[in-house]
């Protein structure tokens, strides 16, 4: 008699929750004829301030700069962290006819790789990674992370007294690993006593273990702490109770978080690679080519936080390295 | 809540009227305008077979269950109960069947659980075991307070539900079977402590199906059958067989098997030594045999190593060292399964944990051993219109009583789920039988009829093997008796070898020779 | 390295354990009176997500700390009734309705959070108060006396939920309903009642555990923000075999553990990262596994009660 009730009730539990948590598509819908339409899926929130927002803020500004939901219509599925979940996604899409499914993370790879076939018509794209598994419809995006790490590394090189800096992340791969391979190169660059100890907690989503991380650093006697990853406003907070210790951000500009303290970050700016992709799609080419965010191409920029008081030759310093890499005098090993 | 029931003086029951219970269940009337009455003093025995509706009624005046109709007055005081809480306050206090205790706690806890402290919130047990002490003194009631109740024995369980009572003050006592789970010996303890209760100015209602115990304790008996009331009158006006004509609703005949010459040994066991489930020595060494067509009782307080007896023979536990043939071929280290192709058959002493499955159906049950038997399966199908007229043909032939054959068995009163185990059990035509306590909770008219059953088994040549508390059972359907006493047979007798007293000294660990001398 | 280096480290690894054992403390204890009542709340997690929202959402737009501490009281108290609702008045399967509830909550504070708030902020919540005197120890004085309130008060909730359980009237009425409920209700405890009341300590004392989270160690709040701390902290309920102080054993050990591999990482000790994050687990799990003494477990645990069914 109750029992009925109840699984309604756990029933209507469950639809709240997959109405609300990991899809909520979100986005105005159709328009007259010949939007062009593109859907992505991302691995966190698309406010998580890092990797997946870096991408949607890219998408909403080529939308805006393309003229608005008329003429290109946007939908996400966020907080795809189980893979299983973000195939059943990427092929909903894919049949629904979106021109472009982008799959941004690169536990995607293989959901992309058995996917696409199926539909010769749909472009996928997926990233952090250079692998389009010779497939005339995929396209592989990734970001030369370790160029804007190098630049972070040399201008908090030039800033630490303690001559300590920490690094959290969650785990050891992808472009968590190049920006701090990349960060590491600028620092000893500078100077090669400094140490640079790195955390990693093994999650994506455990704040506050990876706030507990920061502190740590701190304890031991870090003033400056870098990372990745989404969880990092973790970090960011703990160096925020601290008070003193600076940050440097990566993927997205995390000023906001701490505008005191924050003194660059690495932004991606996927917008170039998107309108490239879309106009190649509309010329016939499906995929096949690799896309590498750099600094050389305008994908990866270091946004200077202006209420940070950045000493003008460590300024200089980290702009000399911009030009450098630009140039290829200096080549960071990802 | 039950406030200050420990210190405030409760009102004096004088009497309490029952008018026109009306009690429904779904499918069941367990009690149809049903009037009782008890006067103070007074020792109101509430006789009837299980099912009958007894502890129906007495849940209803304990606040448990409020009736669908009829009144309750004490004093001549309409009073509605709804809950507990409410019998309590009106000074009643009941001894359930099953003891409403929790083992995790100890003697003292279990008597506060839900009374006011008087250092409230916090807990006062040195008062409460303070109080504990004076009302064991004062009734004969022997336990330490301090007592985890998980150590205690059955009896001093017992003890300490009735402590729980008189600590709240009740002067109106409900004893719902409260010598089912007793030793003889407890009996008579249980006996001494209710007749000081009643001296000092309780009231009792005493709750049983067993004769001579009613006829000792009690000044007043109420008979009810299926929910209704047979009579009521003073116990000394009344004889044993007019009581049990109106439990029954018919006479019962006393069984006088005849003296059968029983056939080649069917079962033989040599110093069969099992470990019991604390690791300690349960059989240390036991010997014997049954011949076709014979019963052996196996006499014992239980706790001697019956059961261990029981589950080693059916192949459910294992044995450390010994032997047992099934006619002459060695079934030591068989399991259960293969034991019962060859022959062998079990009614456990757990029927509901080790011989059915509550929740399956009559007929499910009836198939637990043989669904694989090819018999009833096409190929790896089960051929379910044949299951089905078996399953019928011995629930007809055995007098289960059940509504359908897809009827959950718990549903089952306890001597219609034995006759249903024993109907599946005996249905195989078995070499062998174990029947462990098979009348346990069973009431009088299906304890005839499983009786008159193993008899029948017996002149089919089948070698049983009863084991039971029950000394009279014993003693009624045995060709011989053995005692078991710690691990060890005491002695095997003929049947009208021995006495009672003779049998009782041999289960209290008296040699076989000594007893003869003791008693000759 | 040196003497004065090693105690530094020892120091920093407690002091890190203590604030990582915070929100564990609150909802593991919480679920202990849940637990001890006989009813399993798998739930835990999302009433904290809930909390956790509820009291940065009001810090955010008052500034109150206080206000937020009560928002998640609030919060957890109305999860504690919903819980109950399901599992203590419409008896339903406790595994399923504690596991409906945690999504529940998940989503609702991503709901919340996303259509309130919108993007990560973080605020300023429960400071540090170094407690006088004793905080001024050393060493000693930065480990346990140089903490958030919240995490002060995690700590005091051991002894006192010990002396309610074992040294009060309410205590034994808990554990009975938990035992065996028939029993109690036989001595006319109110079952139901006393099973409402702890499931709701339960569910605000997790509510709770989310605040010390997004109020008082990391001031911010995001979507999922305890990843999965709730399902820990039910897993310490039973490796400190429903007792608090078994718990406060339980919470430390795999917050130590966890405090000293992010130390050891810091340190660039050589074990490889996949390693010292399995640590805790591994360890926690391997002293329950050598623990003796187990089966405490209340009797009436995950068992809807009904009068006269026994
Ligand atoms: N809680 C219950 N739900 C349904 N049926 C019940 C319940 N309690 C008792 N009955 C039924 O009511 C009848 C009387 O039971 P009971 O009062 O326990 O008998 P007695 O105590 O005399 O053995 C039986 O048929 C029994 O199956
Ligand atoms: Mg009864």
């Amino acid at each position: 008699m109750f029992k009925r009730l109840i699984v309604v009730l756990v029933f209507v539990a469950i639809l709240v929750t997959a109405c609300t948590s990991p899809t909520a598509t979100e986005a105005p819908t159709a328009a007259p004829v010949k939007t062009f339409r593109i859907a992505v899926i991302m691995p966190s929130a698309i406010t998580d301030m890092a990797f997946s927002q870096s991408m949607w803020n890219a998408l909403v500004a080529v939308q805006t700069e393309m003229g608005g939901e008329t003429a290109l219509e946007l939908k996400y599925s966020e907080g795809m962290f189980k893979v299983p979940d973000a195939a059943a996604a990427i092929r909903d899409y894919a049949s629904q006819g979106f021109d472009i499914v982008i799959a941004h993370g690169s536990q995607y790879g293989s959901s992309v790789q058995e996917i696409a076939p199926d539909f010769p018509d749909v472009t996928f794209a997926w990233g952090t990674d250079v692998n389009t598994f010779g497939m005339p419809n995929v396209y592989a995006y990734t970001a030369a992370a370790e160029e804007g790490g190098y630049v972070n590394g040399v201008l908090a090189a030039m800033l630490t007294k303690s001559k300590t800096i920490g690094v959290t992340g969650p785990v050891e791969v992808g472009d968590a690993k190049t920006y701090i391979d990349g960060f590491v190169q600028g620092v000893e660059s500078v100077d090669a006593t400094i140490n640079v100890s790195k955390t990693w907690t093994g999650s994506f989503s455990d704040v506050a273990l990876m706030t507990e991380a920061a502190k740590t650093h701190i304890a031991a006697g870090a003033d400056i702490l870098t990372g990745s990853s989404q969880s990092v406003v973790g970090s960011i907070g703990a160096a925020k109770e601290n008070g003193s210790v600076l940050w440097f951000g990566t993927q997205q500009d995390q000023a906001s978080l701490a505008p005191d303290l924050v003194v660059a970050s690495q932004v991606y700016d996927w917008t170039g690679m998107i309108k490239e992709i879309i106009a190649k799609h509309l010329a016939g080419t499906l995929g096949g080519e690799t896309y590498i965010l750099q600094l050389k191409n305008g994908g990866l920029k270091i946004a200077f936080n202006p209420g940070y008081a950045l000493p003008a030759e460590v300024k200089a310093a980290g702009e000399k390295a911009i030009e450098d890499i630009t140039a290829g005098t200096i080549v960071v090993n990802p | 809540m039950a406030s200050g029931a420990s210190t405030k003086e409760k009102q004096q029951i004088k009497r309490v009227e029952m008018c026109n219970i009306i009690k429904y269940f779904p499918g069941v009337l367990a009690n149809d305008r049903v009037c009782f009455d008890i006067n103070q003093g007074e020792v109101h025995a509430l006789l009837g077979e299980n099912g009958a509706g007894k502890s129906t009624l007495m849940r209803q005046l304990y606040g448990l269950y409020r009736p669908d109709e009829g009144e309750i007055l004490i004093n001549s005081k309409p009073y509605t109960f709804n809950s507990p809480a409410d019998a309590i306050e009106a000074g009643i206090g009941m001894i359930h069947q099953h003891f409403m205790l929790i083992p995790t706690f100890t003697v003292a806890e279990n008597v506060a659980l839900g009374l006011k402290s008087s250092r409230e919130p916090v807990l006062d047990l040195d008062k409460v075991s303070a109080r504990i002490r004076k009302l064991s003194q004062l009734y004969g009631l022997n336990v330490d307070p301090s007592a985890y109740l998980w150590q205690l024995s059955v009896g001093e369980q017992q003890r300490v539900e009735i402590i729980k009572a008189l600590y709240r003050g009740a002067s109106l006592i409900i004893l719902d079977e409260p010598t089912a789970v007793l030793t003889p010996q407890e009996v008579n303890d249980l006996f001494v402590t209710l007749k000081r209760m009643v001296k000092d100015g309780h009231t009792l209602i005493f709750i049983s199906h067993k004769l001579h115990e009613v006829m000792e304790i009690s000044s007043r008996v109420t008979v009810l059958r299926d929910g209704r009331i047979i009579g009521t009158c003073p116990t000394a006006e009344i004889t044993r067989n007019e009581l049990v004509k109106m439990m029954v609703g018919r006479e019962v005949h006393p069984l006088s098997p005849q003296p059968l010459k029983s056939g080649p040994v069917r079962l033989e066991i040599r110093n069969l030594q099992v470990m019991g489930d604390r690791g300690t020595e349960a059989l240390r060494g036991v010997d014997f045999e049954i011949h076709s067509g014979e019963i052996v009782g196996l006499a014992g307080v239980s706790g001697n190593g019956q059961r261990e007896l029981a589950e080693c023979l059916a192949g459910v536990r294992k044995t450390t060292q010994g032997e047992i043939l099934l006619d002459n071929e060695d079934i030591t280290s068989l399991p259960l399964k293969r034991r019962v192709d060859i022959g062998l058959a079990y009614i456990p002493e757990e029927r509901m944990r080790d011989g059915a499955i509550r929740d399956f159906s009559v007929q499910e049950n009836v198939f637990l051993h043989d669904h694989s038997s090819t018999k009833y399966t096409h190929g790896i199908f089960l051929d379910f219109s044949r299951m089905r007229a078996f399953a019928n043909e011995l629930v007809n032939k055995f007098n289960v009583k059940t509504p359908s054959l897809d009827t959950p068995i718990k549903n089952l009163s306890g001597g219609n789920i034995q006759k249903l185990i024993m109907a599946r059990e005996l249905s195989r035509q078995p070499k062998v039988l174990i029947a462990a306590q098979p009348t346990r909770g069973v009431d009088i008219g299906a304890t005839e009829y499983i009786h008159q059953r193993l008899l029948q088994q017996r002149e089919e040549g089948t070698a049983i093997l009863l084991i039971s508390e029950d000394l009279d059972e014993i003693r009624v359907l045995s060709d011989r008796i053995a005692v078991l006493y710690e691990g060890r047979i005491m002695g095997v007798v003929e049947r009208n070898e021995a006495t009672v007293e003779q049998i009782g000294l041999m289960m209290a660990g008296i040699s076989m020779a000594e007893t003869m001398q003791r008693t000759s | 390295m040196n003497d004065v280096f090693q105690l530094s480290v020892i120091a920093g690894i407690l002091t890190s354990a203590i604030r990582l054992a915070t929100p564990y403390l609150y909802a593991a204890i919480g679920e202990t009176f849940s637990q001890r009542s006989g009813v399993v709340n798998l739930g835990v997690d999302g009433i904290m997500l809930i909390g956790a929202y509820a009291s940065f959402y009001i810090v955010l737009i008052t500034g109150n700390i206080w206000l937020g501490l009560l928002a998640a009281i609030i919060a957890g108290l109305l999860m504690g009734l919903l819980m109950s609702l399901i599992s203590v008045t419409l008896k339903a399967e406790q595994g399923i309705s504690g596991i409906g509830l945690y999504m529940f909550g998940l989503g609702l504070s991503s709901l919340l959070f996303k259509t309130t708030i919108g993007t990560v902020k973080t605020v300023t919540g429960f400071q540090s108060v170094k407690i006088p005197l004793l905080g001024d120890i050393p060493v000693v004085g930065k480990i346990f006396f140089d903490h958030s309130l919240l995490v002060y008060g995690a700590f005091l909730l051991i002894p006192l939920a010990w002396w309610v359980l074992e040294k009060t009237t309410w205590g034994l009425q808990i554990k009975s309903v938990g035992q065996n409920p028939a029993a109690a209700d036989s001595l006319g405890v109110n079952v139901d009642r006393m099973r409402y009341t702890s499931v709701c300590i339960g569910a605000i004392l997790a509510g709770i555990a989310g605040a010390s989270l997004s109020i008082s160690l990391l001031n911010l709040f995001q979507e999922n923000l305890t990843a999965g701390q709730g399902f820990i902290a039910v897993a310490l309920v039973y490796f400190g075999n429903w007792k608090p102080q078994g718990i406060l054993w339980g919470a430390l050990l795999f917050s130590t553990v966890n405090a000293f591999q992010l130390w050891m990482q810091v340190l660039g000790v050589k074990i490889p990262s996949d390693i010292a994050i399995m640590l805790p687990y591994v360890l926690t799990i391997a002293a329950l596994a050598v623990a003796t003494n187990r089966v405490r477990q209340p009797a009436a645990l995950n068992k809807p009660f009904e009068r006269g069914e026994s």
